[in-house]
Protein backbone atom coordinates (compact mmCIF):
# COMPACT_ATOMS: atom_id res chain seq x y z
CA UNK A 1 0.00 0.00 0.00
CA UNK A 2 1.49 3.33 -1.05
CA UNK A 3 -0.22 5.55 1.51
CA UNK A 4 -1.44 4.23 4.83
CA UNK A 5 -3.00 6.58 7.36
CA UNK A 6 -3.81 5.02 10.73
CA UNK A 7 -5.86 6.48 13.54
CA UNK A 8 -4.77 9.98 12.66
CA UNK A 9 -5.83 12.75 15.02
CA UNK A 10 -4.88 16.40 14.83
CA UNK A 11 -5.64 18.90 17.58
CA UNK A 12 -4.68 22.49 16.96
CA UNK A 13 -3.44 24.60 19.80
CA UNK A 14 -6.72 26.33 20.50
CA UNK A 15 -8.34 23.00 21.14
CA UNK A 16 -9.82 22.58 17.68
CA UNK A 17 -9.88 18.92 16.69
CA UNK A 18 -9.41 19.08 12.91
CA UNK A 19 -8.94 15.35 12.31
CA UNK A 20 -10.37 12.66 14.54
CA UNK A 21 -9.17 9.07 14.35
CA UNK A 22 -8.94 8.86 10.56
CA UNK A 23 -7.75 5.64 8.93
CA UNK A 24 -7.40 5.56 5.18
CA UNK A 25 -5.34 3.78 2.55
CA UNK A 26 -4.51 4.67 -1.01
CA UNK A 27 -2.61 2.65 -3.56
CA UNK A 28 -0.89 3.58 -6.76
CA UNK A 29 -3.22 3.90 -9.72
CA UNK A 30 -6.10 5.01 -7.52
CA UNK A 31 -7.88 8.35 -7.41
CA UNK A 32 -9.45 9.09 -4.04
CA UNK A 33 -11.97 11.89 -3.78
CA UNK A 34 -12.10 13.65 -0.42
CA UNK A 35 -15.36 15.41 0.37
CA UNK A 36 -16.65 17.41 3.28
CA UNK A 37 -17.98 20.82 4.22
CA UNK A 38 -15.64 23.75 4.81
CA UNK A 39 -13.66 23.14 7.96
CA UNK A 40 -14.28 19.37 7.85
CA UNK A 41 -10.53 18.78 8.08
CA UNK A 42 -9.66 17.98 4.47
CA UNK A 43 -6.81 20.44 4.05
CA UNK A 44 -5.41 19.55 7.47
CA UNK A 45 -5.31 15.91 6.37
CA UNK A 46 -3.47 16.82 3.16
CA UNK A 47 -1.00 19.03 5.00
CA UNK A 48 -0.15 16.24 7.41
CA UNK A 49 0.54 13.82 4.57
CA UNK A 50 2.68 16.49 2.87
CA UNK A 51 4.75 16.97 6.04
CA UNK A 52 3.62 20.55 6.69
CA UNK A 53 1.57 19.80 9.79
CA UNK A 54 2.53 17.41 12.58
CA UNK A 55 -0.07 14.84 13.61
CA UNK A 56 -1.13 14.88 17.27
CA UNK A 57 -1.42 11.10 17.25
CA UNK A 58 -1.62 8.28 14.73
CA UNK A 59 0.71 7.43 11.88
CA UNK A 60 1.18 8.19 8.20
CA UNK A 61 3.26 5.77 6.15
CA UNK A 62 4.28 6.33 2.56
CA UNK A 63 5.65 3.14 1.05
CA UNK A 64 6.28 1.84 4.55
CA UNK A 65 8.24 4.89 5.76
CA UNK A 66 6.91 7.00 8.63
CA UNK A 67 6.62 10.49 7.16
CA UNK A 68 5.44 12.15 10.35
CA UNK A 69 9.01 11.65 11.57
CA UNK A 70 10.61 12.68 8.27
CA UNK A 71 8.87 15.70 6.71
CA UNK A 72 11.56 16.06 4.03
CA UNK A 73 10.69 12.58 2.77
CA UNK A 74 7.03 13.58 2.75
CA UNK A 75 7.77 16.65 0.64
CA UNK A 76 9.75 14.56 -1.83
CA UNK A 77 7.07 11.88 -2.06
CA UNK A 78 4.10 14.21 -2.42
CA UNK A 79 3.35 16.91 -4.88
CA UNK A 80 0.71 19.25 -3.57
CA UNK A 81 -1.49 21.72 -5.37
CA UNK A 82 -2.66 23.94 -2.50
CA UNK A 83 -6.04 25.56 -2.44
CA UNK A 84 -4.53 29.06 -2.56
CA UNK A 85 -3.63 30.34 -6.00
CA UNK A 86 -0.05 29.60 -7.02
CA UNK A 87 2.47 32.46 -6.69
CA UNK A 88 3.00 33.09 -10.39
CA UNK A 89 2.80 36.87 -10.68
CA UNK A 90 5.45 37.83 -13.20
CA UNK A 91 5.95 34.22 -14.24
CA UNK A 92 4.37 32.63 -17.31
CA UNK A 93 2.62 29.24 -17.12
CA UNK A 94 5.39 27.74 -19.26
CA UNK A 95 8.13 29.03 -16.94
CA UNK A 96 6.23 28.07 -13.80
CA UNK A 97 5.51 24.49 -14.86
CA UNK A 98 8.99 24.00 -16.30
CA UNK A 99 10.90 25.30 -13.28
CA UNK A 100 8.69 23.43 -10.81
CA UNK A 101 9.31 20.20 -12.75
CA UNK A 102 13.03 20.89 -12.49
CA UNK A 103 12.82 21.75 -8.78
CA UNK A 104 11.07 18.40 -8.32
CA UNK A 105 14.02 16.71 -10.00
CA UNK A 106 13.32 16.52 -13.73
CA UNK A 107 16.17 17.10 -16.19
CA UNK A 108 16.06 20.09 -18.52
CA UNK A 109 14.76 18.19 -21.54
CA UNK A 110 12.26 16.12 -19.65
CA UNK A 111 10.88 19.22 -17.92
CA UNK A 112 10.41 20.98 -21.23
CA UNK A 113 8.70 17.96 -22.76
CA UNK A 114 6.31 17.56 -19.84
CA UNK A 115 5.55 21.29 -19.81
CA UNK A 116 4.67 21.32 -23.51
CA UNK A 117 2.55 18.19 -23.11
CA UNK A 118 0.58 19.59 -20.17
CA UNK A 119 0.05 23.01 -21.75
CA UNK A 120 -1.42 21.23 -24.74
CA UNK A 121 -3.43 18.64 -22.82
CA UNK A 122 -5.04 21.35 -20.64
CA UNK A 123 -5.56 23.58 -23.69
CA UNK A 124 -3.85 26.61 -22.16
CA UNK A 125 -1.20 26.96 -24.87
CA UNK A 126 -2.67 30.33 -25.87
CA UNK A 127 -1.58 31.77 -22.49
CA UNK A 128 1.64 29.79 -22.17
CA UNK A 129 3.77 32.92 -22.36
CA UNK A 130 1.47 35.38 -20.60
CA UNK A 131 2.67 36.55 -17.17
CA UNK A 132 0.66 35.21 -14.24
CA UNK A 133 -0.89 38.49 -13.09
CA UNK A 134 -2.67 38.79 -16.46
CA UNK A 135 -4.19 35.30 -16.35
CA UNK A 136 -7.75 34.42 -15.42
CA UNK A 137 -8.36 32.43 -12.23
CA UNK A 138 -9.05 29.29 -14.23
CA UNK A 139 -5.81 29.41 -16.20
CA UNK A 140 -3.86 30.15 -13.02
CA UNK A 141 -5.49 27.13 -11.38
CA UNK A 142 -4.62 24.91 -14.36
CA UNK A 143 -1.07 26.22 -14.26
CA UNK A 144 -0.88 25.30 -10.58
CA UNK A 145 -2.08 21.82 -11.47
CA UNK A 146 0.65 21.64 -14.13
CA UNK A 147 3.22 22.68 -11.51
CA UNK A 148 2.16 19.77 -9.30
CA UNK A 149 1.75 17.27 -12.12
CA UNK A 150 4.74 17.94 -14.38
CA UNK A 151 7.16 15.88 -12.31
CA UNK A 152 4.74 14.35 -9.82
CA UNK A 153 5.66 12.73 -6.55
CA UNK A 154 4.41 9.23 -5.92
CA UNK A 155 1.41 10.80 -4.25
CA UNK A 156 -0.28 13.75 -5.90
CA UNK A 157 -2.62 15.82 -3.73
CA UNK A 158 -4.89 18.37 -5.33
CA UNK A 159 -6.88 20.76 -3.15
CA UNK A 160 -9.92 21.92 -5.12
CA UNK A 161 -8.16 21.83 -8.50
CA UNK A 162 -11.29 22.52 -10.57
CA UNK A 163 -12.21 25.83 -8.88
CA UNK A 164 -12.61 28.65 -11.42
CA UNK A 165 -11.99 26.27 -14.33
CA UNK A 166 -14.46 26.30 -17.24
CA UNK A 167 -16.49 23.11 -17.91
CA UNK A 168 -14.58 22.14 -21.06
CA UNK A 169 -11.15 22.43 -19.49
CA UNK A 170 -12.47 20.79 -16.33
CA UNK A 171 -12.91 17.62 -18.38
CA UNK A 172 -9.39 17.95 -19.72
CA UNK A 173 -8.19 18.37 -16.15
CA UNK A 174 -9.95 15.20 -14.99
CA UNK A 175 -8.40 13.36 -17.93
CA UNK A 176 -4.97 14.45 -16.72
CA UNK A 177 -5.79 13.42 -13.16
CA UNK A 178 -6.68 9.95 -14.41
CA UNK A 179 -3.54 9.92 -16.54
CA UNK A 180 -1.48 10.60 -13.40
CA UNK A 181 -3.07 7.59 -11.72
CA UNK A 182 -2.52 5.46 -14.81
CA UNK A 183 1.16 6.40 -14.77
CA UNK A 184 1.46 4.93 -11.26
CA UNK A 185 0.74 7.83 -8.92
CA UNK A 186 -1.77 7.71 -6.10
CA UNK A 187 -3.99 10.78 -6.44
CA UNK A 188 -5.93 12.44 -3.64
CA UNK A 189 -8.39 15.10 -4.77
CA UNK A 190 -10.32 17.46 -2.52
CA UNK A 191 -13.39 18.71 -4.34
CA UNK A 192 -16.92 19.86 -3.78
CA UNK A 193 -18.21 18.75 -7.12
CA UNK A 194 -19.53 15.36 -6.12
CA UNK A 195 -21.23 14.53 -9.41
CA UNK A 196 -18.25 15.43 -11.55
CA UNK A 197 -15.86 13.59 -9.29
CA UNK A 198 -17.90 10.41 -9.29
CA UNK A 199 -17.05 9.83 -12.92
CA UNK A 200 -13.30 9.96 -12.35
CA UNK A 201 -12.76 8.64 -8.84
CA UNK A 202 -11.83 5.13 -7.88
CA UNK A 203 -12.93 5.75 -4.31
CA UNK A 204 -14.65 8.44 -2.31
CA UNK A 205 -14.12 9.44 1.30
CA UNK A 206 -16.36 11.79 3.23
CA UNK A 207 -15.16 13.83 6.20
CA UNK A 208 -17.60 15.43 8.60
CA UNK A 209 -16.37 17.53 11.53
CA UNK A 210 -12.96 15.90 11.32
CA UNK A 211 -14.22 12.32 11.24
CA UNK A 212 -14.24 9.93 8.32
CA UNK A 213 -17.95 9.12 8.00
CA UNK A 214 -17.89 7.07 4.80
CA UNK A 215 -15.37 5.57 2.46
CA UNK A 216 -15.64 3.28 -0.56
CA UNK A 217 -16.29 3.09 -4.27
CA UNK A 218 -19.20 5.18 -5.57
CA UNK A 219 -21.20 1.95 -5.96
CA UNK A 220 -20.50 0.95 -2.35
CA UNK A 221 -21.56 4.34 -1.06
CA UNK A 222 -24.76 4.15 -3.01
CA UNK A 223 -25.44 0.66 -1.76
CA UNK A 224 -27.28 1.73 1.38
CA UNK A 225 -29.54 3.72 -0.83
CA UNK A 226 -30.17 0.94 -3.38
CA UNK A 227 -33.86 0.70 -2.43
CA UNK A 228 -34.29 4.46 -2.42
CA UNK A 229 -35.53 6.69 -5.22
CA UNK A 230 -35.97 10.41 -5.36
CA UNK A 231 -39.16 12.18 -6.38
CA UNK A 232 -38.49 15.64 -7.70
CA UNK A 233 -41.38 18.08 -7.93
CA UNK A 234 -41.50 21.59 -9.37
CA UNK A 235 -44.33 23.50 -7.68
CA UNK A 236 -46.17 26.39 -9.28
CA UNK A 237 -44.91 28.84 -6.69
CA UNK A 238 -42.79 29.01 -3.52
CA UNK A 239 -45.75 28.85 -1.14
CA UNK A 240 -47.05 25.67 -2.72
CA UNK A 241 -43.55 24.24 -2.61
CA UNK A 242 -43.39 24.89 1.14
CA UNK A 243 -46.75 23.13 1.58
CA UNK A 244 -45.65 20.16 -0.55
CA UNK A 245 -42.45 19.87 1.45
CA UNK A 246 -44.51 19.60 4.63
CA UNK A 247 -47.04 17.16 3.19
CA UNK A 248 -44.60 14.77 1.53
CA UNK A 249 -44.09 11.56 3.52
CA UNK A 250 -41.32 9.03 3.04
CA UNK A 251 -38.23 7.58 4.66
CA UNK A 252 -36.29 10.83 4.74
CA UNK A 253 -36.82 14.55 4.95
CA UNK A 254 -37.91 16.43 1.85
CA UNK A 255 -35.58 19.22 0.75
CA UNK A 256 -36.88 22.36 -0.90
CA UNK A 257 -34.90 24.82 -3.03
CA UNK A 258 -37.13 27.58 -4.33
CA UNK A 259 -39.97 25.92 -6.19
CA UNK A 260 -38.15 22.61 -6.40
CA UNK A 261 -38.87 19.91 -3.82
CA UNK A 262 -36.92 16.65 -3.64
CA UNK A 263 -38.52 13.83 -1.65
CA UNK A 264 -36.68 10.59 -0.90
CA UNK A 265 -39.01 7.61 -1.38
CA UNK A 266 -38.82 3.85 -0.95
CA UNK A 267 -38.61 2.01 -4.26
CA UNK A 268 -41.54 -0.17 -3.12
CA UNK A 269 -43.72 2.90 -2.63
CA UNK A 270 -42.84 4.44 -5.99
CA UNK A 271 -46.27 3.73 -7.47
CA UNK A 272 -48.06 5.41 -4.63
CA UNK A 273 -45.76 8.42 -4.81
CA UNK A 274 -46.25 8.74 -8.54
CA UNK A 275 -50.05 8.73 -8.14
CA UNK A 276 -49.81 11.42 -5.46
CA UNK A 277 -47.59 13.57 -7.67
CA UNK A 278 -49.92 13.09 -10.62
CA UNK A 279 -52.92 14.13 -8.47
CA UNK A 280 -51.08 17.27 -7.40
CA UNK A 281 -50.30 18.01 -11.02
CA UNK A 282 -53.92 17.60 -12.07
CA UNK A 283 -54.90 19.99 -9.27
CA UNK A 284 -52.48 22.50 -10.75
CA UNK A 285 -50.13 22.62 -7.76
CA UNK A 286 -47.23 20.86 -9.48
CA UNK A 287 -45.83 21.85 -12.85
CA UNK A 288 -43.72 18.78 -13.46
CA UNK A 289 -42.24 15.82 -11.57
CA UNK A 290 -39.80 12.96 -12.08
CA UNK A 291 -38.55 9.87 -10.25
CA UNK A 292 -34.86 8.95 -10.47
CA UNK A 293 -32.34 6.83 -8.55
CA UNK A 294 -30.58 8.53 -5.65
CA UNK A 295 -27.57 10.55 -6.85
CA UNK A 296 -24.19 10.38 -5.19
CA UNK A 297 -24.73 14.01 -4.20
CA UNK A 298 -27.71 12.97 -2.11
CA UNK A 299 -25.72 10.17 -0.56
CA UNK A 300 -23.21 12.81 0.42
CA UNK A 301 -25.86 15.14 1.80
CA UNK A 302 -27.36 12.18 3.63
CA UNK A 303 -24.00 11.58 5.29
CA UNK A 304 -23.13 15.11 6.35
CA UNK A 305 -26.68 16.44 6.75
CA UNK A 306 -28.48 19.08 4.68
CA UNK A 307 -27.36 21.83 7.05
CA UNK A 308 -23.67 21.37 6.33
CA UNK A 309 -24.46 21.25 2.63
CA UNK A 310 -26.58 24.38 2.90
CA UNK A 311 -23.87 26.26 4.77
CA UNK A 312 -21.48 25.06 2.15
CA UNK A 313 -23.56 26.50 -0.67
CA UNK A 314 -23.84 29.76 1.21
CA UNK A 315 -20.09 29.91 1.78
CA UNK A 316 -19.40 29.16 -1.84
CA UNK A 317 -21.77 31.85 -3.02
CA UNK A 318 -20.23 34.34 -0.62
CA UNK A 319 -16.75 33.47 -1.85
CA UNK A 320 -17.67 33.82 -5.51
CA UNK A 321 -19.20 37.28 -5.09
CA UNK B 1 25.13 18.83 -1.34
CA UNK B 2 24.54 18.60 -5.09
CA UNK B 3 20.83 18.56 -4.48
CA UNK B 4 21.14 21.67 -2.33
CA UNK B 5 23.21 23.54 -4.93
CA UNK B 6 20.88 22.54 -7.74
CA UNK B 7 17.89 23.62 -5.67
CA UNK B 8 19.62 26.91 -4.85
CA UNK B 9 20.19 27.65 -8.55
CA UNK B 10 16.64 26.82 -9.53
CA UNK B 11 15.10 28.72 -6.62
CA UNK B 12 17.26 31.73 -7.46
CA UNK B 13 15.93 31.59 -11.02
CA UNK B 14 12.40 31.25 -9.66
CA UNK B 15 12.93 34.29 -7.40
CA UNK B 16 14.35 36.37 -10.22
CA UNK B 17 11.46 35.44 -12.49
CA UNK B 18 8.90 36.30 -9.82
CA UNK B 19 10.51 39.61 -8.86
CA UNK B 20 11.52 40.50 -12.41
CA UNK B 21 8.94 43.23 -12.75
CA UNK B 22 9.69 44.68 -9.31
CA UNK B 23 13.47 44.42 -9.22
CA UNK B 24 14.32 47.45 -11.38
CA UNK B 25 12.02 49.64 -9.29
CA UNK B 26 13.51 48.30 -6.04
CA UNK B 27 17.07 48.86 -7.28
CA UNK B 28 16.24 52.43 -8.30
CA UNK B 29 14.47 53.15 -5.00
CA UNK B 30 17.25 51.65 -2.96
CA UNK B 31 19.92 53.55 -4.88
CA UNK B 32 18.01 56.81 -4.54
CA UNK B 33 17.61 56.19 -0.84
CA UNK B 34 21.31 55.50 -0.25
CA UNK B 35 22.41 58.48 -2.31
CA UNK B 36 19.59 60.56 -0.83
CA UNK B 37 20.79 60.00 2.72
CA UNK B 38 24.24 61.33 1.79
CA UNK B 39 22.90 64.38 -0.04
CA UNK B 40 19.97 65.00 2.30
CA UNK B 41 22.13 65.07 5.40
CA UNK B 42 24.52 67.45 3.74
CA UNK B 43 21.57 69.87 3.47
CA UNK B 44 20.76 69.28 7.12
CA UNK B 45 24.37 69.96 8.08
CA UNK B 46 25.78 72.30 5.45
CA UNK B 47 29.03 72.88 7.33
CA UNK B 48 29.80 69.25 7.92
CA UNK B 49 33.45 68.73 8.60
CA UNK B 50 35.35 65.77 7.28
CA UNK B 51 34.58 63.55 10.25
CA UNK B 52 30.86 64.31 10.10
CA UNK B 53 30.95 63.78 6.36
CA UNK B 54 32.66 60.46 6.82
CA UNK B 55 30.05 59.35 9.36
CA UNK B 56 27.22 60.41 7.06
CA UNK B 57 28.71 58.64 4.04
CA UNK B 58 29.44 55.35 5.77
CA UNK B 59 26.09 55.64 7.56
CA UNK B 60 24.34 55.90 4.19
CA UNK B 61 25.86 52.59 3.14
CA UNK B 62 24.75 50.86 6.33
CA UNK B 63 21.27 52.38 6.13
CA UNK B 64 21.01 51.16 2.55
CA UNK B 65 21.76 47.60 3.62
CA UNK B 66 19.41 47.85 6.60
CA UNK B 67 16.63 49.13 4.35
CA UNK B 68 16.93 46.19 2.03
CA UNK B 69 17.43 43.48 4.64
CA UNK B 70 15.31 44.64 7.55
CA UNK B 71 12.60 46.69 5.82
CA UNK B 72 12.01 45.59 2.22
CA UNK B 73 12.69 41.86 2.70
CA UNK B 74 10.42 41.35 5.73
CA UNK B 75 7.67 43.39 4.10
CA UNK B 76 7.73 41.11 1.07
CA UNK B 77 7.75 38.04 3.32
CA UNK B 78 4.76 39.43 5.23
CA UNK B 79 2.99 39.96 1.94
CA UNK B 80 3.87 36.40 0.88
CA UNK B 81 2.36 35.10 4.11
CA UNK B 82 -0.88 36.97 3.48
CA UNK B 83 -1.22 35.77 -0.10
CA UNK B 84 -0.46 32.11 0.64
CA UNK B 85 2.83 32.09 -1.30
CA UNK B 86 4.61 31.27 1.92
CA UNK B 87 2.69 28.02 2.39
CA UNK B 88 3.20 27.17 -1.24
CA UNK B 89 6.95 27.48 -0.90
CA UNK B 90 6.94 25.41 2.24
CA UNK B 91 5.60 22.46 0.29
CA UNK B 92 8.48 22.49 -2.20
CA UNK B 93 10.87 19.52 -1.98
CA UNK B 94 14.01 21.59 -1.46
CA UNK B 95 16.42 22.02 1.46
CA UNK B 96 15.23 24.92 3.61
CA UNK B 97 18.70 26.45 3.67
CA UNK B 98 18.83 26.50 -0.14
CA UNK B 99 15.56 28.42 -0.08
CA UNK B 100 16.91 30.91 2.45
CA UNK B 101 20.18 31.33 0.53
CA UNK B 102 18.33 31.94 -2.75
CA UNK B 103 16.24 34.65 -1.08
CA UNK B 104 19.23 36.27 0.59
CA UNK B 105 21.18 36.35 -2.68
CA UNK B 106 18.47 38.41 -4.35
CA UNK B 107 18.37 40.90 -1.49
CA UNK B 108 22.12 41.30 -1.23
CA UNK B 109 22.46 41.74 -4.99
CA UNK B 110 19.67 44.28 -4.87
CA UNK B 111 21.61 46.41 -2.38
CA UNK B 112 24.88 46.50 -4.34
CA UNK B 113 24.20 49.25 -6.92
CA UNK B 114 23.02 51.58 -4.16
CA UNK B 115 26.16 50.92 -2.13
CA UNK B 116 28.48 51.78 -4.99
CA UNK B 117 26.48 54.87 -5.98
CA UNK B 118 26.29 56.19 -2.42
CA UNK B 119 30.00 55.70 -1.88
CA UNK B 120 30.79 57.50 -5.14
CA UNK B 121 28.54 60.44 -4.29
CA UNK B 122 29.96 60.63 -0.76
CA UNK B 123 33.55 60.75 -1.99
CA UNK B 124 32.65 63.65 -4.30
CA UNK B 125 30.43 65.53 -1.87
CA UNK B 126 32.59 65.32 1.23
CA UNK B 127 35.90 65.06 -0.54
CA UNK B 128 36.73 61.86 1.35
CA UNK B 129 40.18 60.44 1.38
CA UNK B 130 39.68 56.69 1.87
CA UNK B 131 42.16 54.01 2.82
CA UNK B 132 40.17 50.95 1.81
CA UNK B 133 40.93 47.48 3.18
CA UNK B 134 40.20 44.33 1.22
CA UNK B 135 38.02 43.41 4.19
CA UNK B 136 35.42 45.88 2.95
CA UNK B 137 33.86 43.26 0.67
CA UNK B 138 33.39 40.58 3.34
CA UNK B 139 32.26 43.30 5.78
CA UNK B 140 29.53 44.53 3.43
CA UNK B 141 28.50 40.96 2.70
CA UNK B 142 28.31 40.12 6.37
CA UNK B 143 26.25 43.24 7.11
CA UNK B 144 23.91 42.47 4.21
CA UNK B 145 23.44 38.83 5.23
CA UNK B 146 23.04 39.85 8.87
CA UNK B 147 20.34 42.38 7.93
CA UNK B 148 18.48 39.84 5.84
CA UNK B 149 18.81 37.21 8.59
CA UNK B 150 17.36 39.53 11.22
CA UNK B 151 14.70 40.83 8.83
CA UNK B 152 13.65 37.30 7.92
CA UNK B 153 13.63 36.19 11.54
CA UNK B 154 11.17 38.99 12.33
CA UNK B 155 9.06 38.36 9.25
CA UNK B 156 8.91 34.61 9.81
CA UNK B 157 8.33 34.68 13.53
CA UNK B 158 5.87 37.58 13.80
CA UNK B 159 2.40 38.06 12.38
CA UNK B 160 2.44 39.98 9.05
CA UNK B 161 1.00 43.18 10.56
CA UNK B 162 3.45 43.10 13.46
CA UNK B 163 6.38 42.41 11.12
CA UNK B 164 5.40 45.42 9.01
CA UNK B 165 5.28 47.70 12.03
CA UNK B 166 8.56 46.36 13.41
CA UNK B 167 10.40 46.95 10.16
CA UNK B 168 9.26 50.59 10.23
CA UNK B 169 10.43 50.91 13.81
CA UNK B 170 13.83 49.42 12.98
CA UNK B 171 14.34 51.91 10.18
CA UNK B 172 13.36 54.79 12.45
CA UNK B 173 15.74 53.67 15.20
CA UNK B 174 18.57 53.02 12.73
CA UNK B 175 18.13 56.43 11.12
CA UNK B 176 17.76 58.61 14.21
CA UNK B 177 18.75 56.78 17.36
CA UNK B 178 21.63 54.50 16.40
CA UNK B 179 25.30 55.44 16.26
CA UNK B 180 25.37 54.93 12.51
CA UNK B 181 25.44 58.49 11.22
CA UNK B 182 27.13 59.95 14.30
CA UNK B 183 29.44 58.77 17.08
CA UNK B 184 27.93 56.85 19.99
CA UNK B 185 29.03 59.43 22.57
CA UNK B 186 26.28 61.79 21.41
CA UNK B 187 23.64 59.38 22.64
CA UNK B 188 22.40 59.21 26.25
CA UNK B 189 24.40 56.70 28.26
CA UNK B 190 21.74 54.03 28.49
CA UNK B 191 21.08 54.11 24.75
CA UNK B 192 24.77 53.98 23.91
CA UNK B 193 25.05 50.98 26.21
CA UNK B 194 22.12 49.27 24.52
CA UNK B 195 23.84 49.76 21.21
CA UNK B 196 26.79 47.77 22.43
CA UNK B 197 24.52 44.74 22.12
CA UNK B 198 22.46 45.73 19.11
CA UNK B 199 23.86 45.15 15.61
CA UNK B 200 23.62 48.72 14.27
CA UNK B 201 26.77 50.16 15.85
CA UNK B 202 28.81 47.13 14.80
CA UNK B 203 27.59 47.45 11.24
CA UNK B 204 28.60 51.10 11.10
CA UNK B 205 31.96 50.48 12.74
CA UNK B 206 32.81 47.62 10.37
CA UNK B 207 32.09 49.84 7.36
CA UNK B 208 34.01 52.82 8.76
CA UNK B 209 37.08 50.81 9.65
CA UNK B 210 37.29 48.91 6.38
CA UNK B 211 36.93 52.09 4.33
CA UNK B 212 39.33 54.15 6.44
CA UNK B 213 41.72 51.77 8.16
CA UNK B 214 42.43 53.16 11.66
CA UNK B 215 45.95 53.41 12.96
CA UNK B 216 45.29 50.65 15.49
CA UNK B 217 44.02 48.35 12.76
CA UNK B 218 40.57 46.97 12.03
CA UNK B 219 38.96 45.61 15.18
CA UNK B 220 37.47 42.14 15.20
CA UNK B 221 34.73 42.91 17.77
CA UNK B 222 32.13 44.27 15.32
CA UNK B 223 32.64 41.28 13.04
CA UNK B 224 32.11 38.91 15.95
CA UNK B 225 28.98 40.76 17.04
CA UNK B 226 27.58 40.68 13.52
CA UNK B 227 28.33 36.97 13.20
CA UNK B 228 26.42 36.30 16.41
CA UNK B 229 23.40 38.30 15.21
CA UNK B 230 23.60 36.63 11.84
CA UNK B 231 23.59 33.13 13.31
CA UNK B 232 20.80 34.05 15.73
CA UNK B 233 18.68 35.47 12.92
CA UNK B 234 19.26 32.45 10.70
CA UNK B 235 18.53 30.07 13.57
CA UNK B 236 15.17 31.72 14.30
CA UNK B 237 14.29 31.77 10.59
CA UNK B 238 15.29 28.16 10.12
CA UNK B 239 13.35 27.13 13.20
CA UNK B 240 10.18 28.83 11.95
CA UNK B 241 10.72 27.48 8.43
CA UNK B 242 10.93 23.90 9.58
CA UNK B 243 8.32 24.20 12.31
CA UNK B 244 5.21 22.10 11.81
CA UNK B 245 2.16 23.33 13.70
Amino acid sequence: MLLRIQELTKDYRRGVRANHDISLTLDQGQVLGLFGHNGAGKTTLLNQVAGLVRPTSGTIHIDGADVAADPALARRSCSLQPQAQAPIDGVTPRQAIDIMARIRGAGRRRARRRTDALLEALDIGAWADTPGQKLSGGVRRLTAFGMAAAEPGRIVMLDEPTNDVDPVRRRLLWEQIIALADSGCAVLVVTHNVVEAERSMTRLAVLNHGRLVAEGTPAQLRHDYADRLRLELVAVDDETAIRLEAEAGGPGEAVRTGRRVVVPIDAAAAGEALSWAQRERVQGRVEEFSVTPVSIEEVYIGLVGPDAAGTEEGDRAARVT
Amino acid sequence: MRHALRSYGLLLRWNLLRLRSMLPLLVVLQTLLSVGVVIGFSFLMPDADRITGFYLSTGALVLGLITVGMVAAPQLVAQAKLTGIFDYQRSMPVPRLAMLAADATVWVALALPGLVAALGVAVLRFDLDLRISWLVAPAMLLIAVCSVAIGYAIAYAARPEVAGAMSQLIFFVALMFAPINFPADRLPGWLAEAHEWLPFASMAQAVRETLQIPAAGISAAPFTMLLIWCVAGLAVTYRVMTHRP
